[in-house]
């Protein structure tokens, strides 16, 4: 792993080659803002543009996401210039029209400035409820949970994250991983009792043996056992109680 | 509707299992069904190893591919800017009213699908109509009702 040298925000940090924007900065206590990203999963694909920054190299400057824009020799960043936060402002007004429900895109218009979008509202037969169609929901069920239940829907303004034909997946396993890893937390997933609720489909719970609180989908427990290998006796007791 | 399952494991098993083969599968699909059946991306999930998921998701993606039966005899109805001007609207609403279908809709007895499309790249023939393979330039809301008739 080759470490270079590149200059952020007029501070000179050590990465690694490749390594992308937003995590240095954020190693580097610099604050850029972005949803979609994770770093659990592989790639991040940049779709909800706000960690958006300039980027200096070979006397050439433009705007990128810092989330998949991988670091090299010679590379200046700069996150808080007057370019990136009137793109950026307007990015949050787009977001703010598409998902007008959603607390956290509320919150970051407010801390913008912005009262209300100048663009039409995605209201009606065009409402999303919270979803920004980020894909982080798909990245992660594929990627960490390796299971594939939701997929990309459609495209253009109907993109949205699904199962195929709208119907409770048969391969889901209920771990709710998607719904945790939702930035906007557009995707419903109701616990209720030993019942859980998601994407269409109930999925029994498992009670853990000393506290007698429900903790895990029972599907999910197989999952694991089909998978790892595991011993089925590890999961009678919540991680609390062992 | 029942689908011939022999004819999907024909169709799959005449390509390499790689997921290059996918949309040329689902493209054999479509031509042979006449639209994508739920049953085809299940016996192509499993044969494959790919995710149900990603195939339903692909089949969403391409304008090609339709979920539903299509019907026998396809209504294109060109929206560009010239036969809008012409007349386009018009025409899309006598057909409407005729078939009782909207643009995306197949009428209920399978004999017609509706699709408005945005420029075949005949404008001079404006407002056009494709029906299947036809063109009919100078569609207006009566002579394309008659045109409807020879297709059965």
């Amino acid at each position: 792993m080759e470490k270079i040298k590149f200059v952020i925000d007029g501070k000179e940090v050590e990465a690694i080659r490749d390594q992308c924007v937003l995590d240095v900065a954020r190693q580097n206590g610099i604050y850029i803002p972005g949803l979609c990203y994770n770093p659990e999963v592989k790639f991040s694909g940049g779709s909800c543009r706000l960690c958006l920054v300039e980027a200096h190299q070979a006397g050439r400057m433009s705007l990128v996401t810092a989330c998949n824009y991988p670091i090299r020799e010679g590379l200046e960043i700069k996150t808080d210039t007057s370019l990136v936060k009137r793109i950026r402002k307007g990015i949050i007004e787009l977001l703010l029209a598409r998902v007008p429900d959603s607390d956290v895109i509320k919150e970051l218009a407010a801390e913008a400035g912005i009262d209300e979008p100048r663009f039409v509202k995605d209201e009606g037969e065009n409402y999303h409820s919270k979803c920004i169609a980020c894909g982080l929901c798909i990245q992660v069920c594929e990627e960490v949970v390796g299971v594939s239940a939701i997929a990309m829907l459609n495209r253009g303004p109907d993109k949205t994250p699904g199962t195929p034909y709208k119907k409770p997946s048969e391969v889901c396993i209920g771990c709710g991983a998607c719904a945790y890893a939702c930035p906007t937390d557009a995707i419903p997933m109701e616990d209720n009792g030993d019942t859980r609720k998601i994407w269409g489909r109930e999925f029994k719970m498992h009670l853990c043996s000393v506290c007698g609180k429900p903790y895990i989908p029972e599907a999910q427990i197989d999952w694991i056992v089909k998978t790892t290998g595991k011993d089925r006796v590890f999961f009678d007791k919540c991680p609390d109680c062992r | 509707m029942a689908i011939d399952i022999q004819k999907v494991d024909e169709i799959v098993f005449g390509y390499e299992q790689s997921k290059e083969s996918l949309l040329p599968i689902l493209q054999d699909f479509q031509r042979e069904f006449s639209y994508v059946p739920e049953e085809g991306i299940k016996r192509l999930s499993d044969i494959f190893g790919v995710p149900e998921s990603r195939i339903y998701a692909m089949a969403t993606f391409y304008k090609a591919f339709s979920l539903v039966p299509k019907g026998r005899h396809t209504i294109k109805v060109c929206m560009g800017t010239a036969c809008h001007l012409k007349g386009a609207p018009f025409v899309v609403e006598a057909i409407e009213r005729e078939l009782k279908i909207k643009p995306g809709q197949t009428t209920e007895d399978r004999r017609f699908s509706l699709e408005t499309v945005n420029c075949v790249g005949t404008c001079a023939l404006a407002p056009v109509v494709v029906i299947d393979e036809d063109y009919y330039g100078g569609s207006t809301s009566e002579n394309i009702i008659k045109n409807l008739k020879r297709y059965t």
